[in-house]
């Protein structure tokens, strides 16, 4: 109960701090896992070269691709804020639901990139323990 | 949720606007209910394609009922409980503020519908358009006290590596500080001259047509309102 009041209170007494400071910002990477040879680090859907503005503009409208990113993202963040089962889950399974069904383990890894002086860094700062792949597809099914 | 995002920014300052310009609680109410209605149906079909349809076929319903107006209060009051049970399931808000604003925009007309006399019906009320007040105003304190964004720096950074943009093309914005720090003192002002609006009602008529544009050019280069930061993402509190 008292975690759920800690969830509701701030949507009714809002802090309105955005965009306050640029925070390191995270990226998710993934490799599946077959036997003893992990393969390559991929991100998790990477974004588009480029838009054209028709499609920016039907995006505004029906994007549930990129609010899942956006959700994920927060997920990220509060795995290392806060680290939960709940984030670990959502992330793992909402990861597994677009790959190719297969027999290997799943695993990521996140990435936080920020600026130091003039140069972007990137720094891992997690890394998911390897989960059979097929069991986390059955459970987003 | 972004179109829906950008309407229910727009459905709370409308509100606000109403209130000003002499509408009652009731008609602010109607509006009010009619456009969320709207705006939860996109979210809520668009998550029907991620899973959990029980909770978003029922939001669905509870939209279509609110929106033909109805069943009085309850679908005001059911879409509340399903949105505390969305902050559940999810363990914070999945759309960023856009979930935030839905949630309190309904806690504020659930409130109203509980209010007994037309006084405290407007007290509800009120509380909505004080918060939505305070989202630009604050939102433009906090940025103006950091030497980040009096630089322009921060908008750059927020191009140059923030998990918005919605394509790569748009990181070549960073390339571009004389346009970015404009652009930065620009919502800077805009958020901070905000709450004078409500003095006149041209005035307010302005800002709503400025906060309408800068809600679309976030829409454009970040699909998301401002709303999106409100929490847990990079460009965090």
């Amino acid at each position: 109960m008292l975690r759920l009041i800690s969830l509701f209170l701030p949507t009714v007494i809002p802090s309105w701090r955005f965009f306050q400071t640029v925070a390191p910002s995270p990226r998710i990477e993934y490799r599946l896992i077959l036997g003893e040879q992990p393969g390559d680090w991929h991100e998790d859907r990477p974004r588009p070269a480029h838009l054209s503005f028709a499609q920016i503009l039907r995006r505004m409208l029906w994007n549930p691709d990129w609010n899942e990113q956006l959700y994920l993202v927060s997920c990220a963040e509060r795995l290392i804020e806060a680290p939960s089962q709940h984030s670990l889950d959502e992330i793992n399974t909402r990861v597994a639901r677009l790959l190719p069904k297969g027999p290997q383990l799943l695993q990521f890894r996140l990435v936080f990139v920020s600026r130091e002086g003039a140069r972007i860094v990137k720094l891992v700062e997690y890394e998911s323990t390897p989960v059979p792949l097929a069991g986390l597809q059955e459970e987003a099914a | 949720m972004n179109g829906a995002a950008v309407l229910e920014q727009g459905l709370a300052a409308g509100f606000t606007a109403g209130l000003t310009e002499g509408f009652t609680a009731g008609q602010a109410m109607g509006w009010m209910q009619l456009l969320l209605a709207f705006a939860i149906a996109q979210q809520s079909l668009e998550h029907l394609l991620r899973g959990d349809r029980a909770i978003f076929g029922a939001r669905l319903l509870l939209c279509l009922v609110m929106a033909l107006g109805i069943g009085g209060a309850w679908p005001v009051w059911g879409l509340w409980v399903i949105s505390l049970a969305m902050l559940w399931r999810y363990q914070g808000p999945y759309n960023g503020g856009s979930d935030k604003m839905t949630m309190l925009i309904l806690s504020c007309l659930s409130l109203a519908h509980l209010s007994t006399t037309p006084f405290w019906q407007e007290m509800a009320l009120s509380y909505l358009a004080v918060q939505l007040v305070l989202s630009y105003f604050v939102s433009g304190w906090i940025k103006v006290i950091n030497p980040e964004w009096q630089r322009g720096e921060a908008l750059r950074d927020v191009f140059r590596f923030s998990a918005y943009p919605v394509s790569e093309a748009l990181r070549s914005w960073a390339d571009h500080p004389r346009l970015l720090f404009v652009m930065g003192w620009t919502v800077m002002l805009f958020e901070l001259l905000f709450p004078l609006a409500l003095l006149h009602p041209v005035a307010l008529k302005l800002a709503l047509l400025c906060a309408a544009g800068f809600h679309f050019s976030n829409a454009c280069f970040f699909a998301s309102t401002g709303f999106s930061g409100s929490g847990s993402v990079p460009i965090r509190p």
